[in-house]
């Protein structure tokens, strides 16, 4: 019988010709937008997460403590709210890293005359504190320390990250989602077409006595074959741009958001289209399926 | 196994109504071949169609293989319509199937199983003595051989009662006849049948009993 209902159903697909294949074309394009916001999305979360893990607040202080008062100072700040971590940096160390990062240049440091760069106190927020409120609070209470001379550090251009990433979903969801309107809509046209073509089967089907599931199901079923073939095209067509512009896009996400590579969708999201493609189809069939019942 | 008790239908028009039946009592034992004689518009496709419930009747009711079709549920009434046979004037075979197809579809579409599909099917044809021309496409066929397809599609099931609508409408009388010895072949199987007429001679000349319908009444029955 399962045998029965998927010849018919590819049958029907065959009747439906090119309204079909327009139907196939619109999940593709629908599918393959919101893949590719999704792609977009996933891969600014990976920069917002990595930026959140990265987020330092720096504590430069009046003067360079003592060791004892050093470890000291490090241990009271390590105890106050919002702090996961508390890494003192001294004058020296300062100096080193800025050679550092200077690299070729570093010689350039050689001819100051005395080293510029205060101690300072490298503070790791908690996840709460990674927040533009929680860090506020957190800077507020650093600020509050006699030993403090400046708080520097902030998270707010990482939420505005966090709140571009949200963006681009919504933007791609709401694209996708008029073309999946479109496309269930084509797909319906289809399946009316099918049912037109098929009248003469539906007859003999009722006259003798089939149940109402065999006589619907095929609708449904070349509907959501439609759905998959899209959704499928979708995902060939994502991977293959991926393969093409990821390597290209590298250098500038690297430059821009320290990300070192553009990962493709994971398996839950590719597994999610597959699913919303054989939905769309399903639902141009349903639709379509009131009128066989009538 | 069939029973009318004062039946009537009218169809609505609009603001019209059209009365198609009125008054029809009737009643078919098992194994019985009865003819329902009437010129054309005098409701025997209605009856028909009230019997394999297309139709639900205005008034009365009727009882078909000793079920009463009023509160036969859409399940009940497919149920139903698996023991009941049914042929056309036209044929309405399905073109883009071949005379095997076109039989063996009734098979899968009720779950028959595989293996059973093929012999049933080449049973039916031989019953009507179309095996011959298994693969041929319905454009392919004269009307004698479609009607023959047609029967045989009905037979397939091995219906308890097989309802024919003129099955001999459009056929010259040489066919006409070919046709008419099928039906009495699946009669002597032990088929119930319903043979609905306008052609008089034919009604007469088959020497069973006949119902006669004269604008929705039954006028005349010699059962």
């Amino acid at each position: 019988m399962v045998g029965f209902l998927v010849g018919e159903a590819l049958r029907d697909l065959r009747r439906a010709g090119r309204v079909a294949i327009s139907a196939i074309v619109l999940i593709m394009l629908s599918l393959a937008a919101v893949g590719s916001f999704l792609l977009l999305s996933g891969n600014l979360g990976h920069a917002v997460s990595a930026w959140r893990d990265r987020l330092r607040v720096i504590v430069y202080l009046k003067q360079e403590p003592s060791t004892a008062a050093a470890s000291a100072l490090a241990r009271k700040v390590e105890a106050m709210p919002g702090v996961a971590g508390v890494r003192y940096v001294s004058r020296a160390e300062a100096l080193a890293s800025l050679k550092k990062t200077l690299g070729k240049d570093a010689s350039a440091a050689e001819h100051l005359t005395a080293n510029p760069l205060p101690a300072s106190l490298e503070v790791t927020p908690t996840a709460d504190a990674a927040t533009p409120e929680g860090a506020r609070r957190l800077v507020e209470r650093l600020s509050a320390l006699p030993e403090a001379e400046e708080v520097a550090g902030g998270v707010e251009w990482v939420d505005k990250l966090a709140r571009l990433q949200r963006l681009v979903t919504l933007v791609g969801l709401g694209f996708g989602g008029v073309l999946g309107i479109a496309a269930i809509l084509t797909v319906t046209t289809a399946t009316t077409l099918v049912l037109h073509a098929r009248r003469h089967e539906t007859e003999i089907m009722r006259l003798v006595g089939a149940p109402e599931l065999v006589i619907q199901l095929p609708l449904l079923l070349q509907g959501m074959v439609q759905g998959l073939l899209g959704a499928a095209l979708a995902l060939v067509a994502l991977a293959i741009a991926h393969a093409f512009v990821a390597p290209k896009l590298v250098p500038l996400m690297a430059a821009a958001l320290g990300l070192g590579r553009v990962d493709f969708l994971p398996v839950l999201q590719i597994g999610a289209i597959v699913v919303a493609g054989a939905v769309l189809g399903a639902l141009g069939g349903l639709l379509a399926r009131g009128r066989v019942a009538a | 196994m069939i029973a009318m008790d004062r039946v009537s239908k009218v169809f609505s028009v609009g603001p019209v109504k059209v009365p198609a039946l009125t008054d029809v009592s009737f009643r078919v034992a098992k194994g019985e071949f009865v003819v329902l004689h009437g010129k054309s518009g005098a409701g025997k496709t209605t009856l028909l169609k009230l019997l394999y419930r297309t139709e639900v009747p205005s008034e009365g009711d009727v009882e078909v293989l000793g079920q009463p079709l009023a509160k036969l549920s859409r399940r009940g009434v497919a149920a139903l319509r698996q023991n009941i046979g049914v042929v056309f004037q036209d044929a309405k075979l399905l073109p883009g199937r071949t005379v095997y197809e076109n039989i063996a579809f009734v098979l899968r579409v009720l779950g028959t199983p595989r293996g059973e599909i093929t012999a049933r099917t080449f049973d039916a044809l031989r019953a009507v003595g179309l095996h011959s021309r298994a693969r041929a496409y319905p454009a392919q066929l004269s009307q004698g051989e479609a009607q023959r397809a047609a029967l045989a599609r009905a037979i397939v099931r091995r219906p308890a009662l097989l309802l024919a609508d003129e099955p001999t409408g459009n056929l010259d009388d040489e066919m006409g006849n070919e046709i008419l010895q099928v039906i009495r072949d699946i009669h002597a199987g032990g088929t119930t049948i319903l043979f609905a007429t306008h052609q008089a001679r034919l009604a007469t000349g088959l020497r069973r009993r006949v119902l006669v319908l004269e604008a929705g009444r039954l006028v005349k029955d010699d059962g």
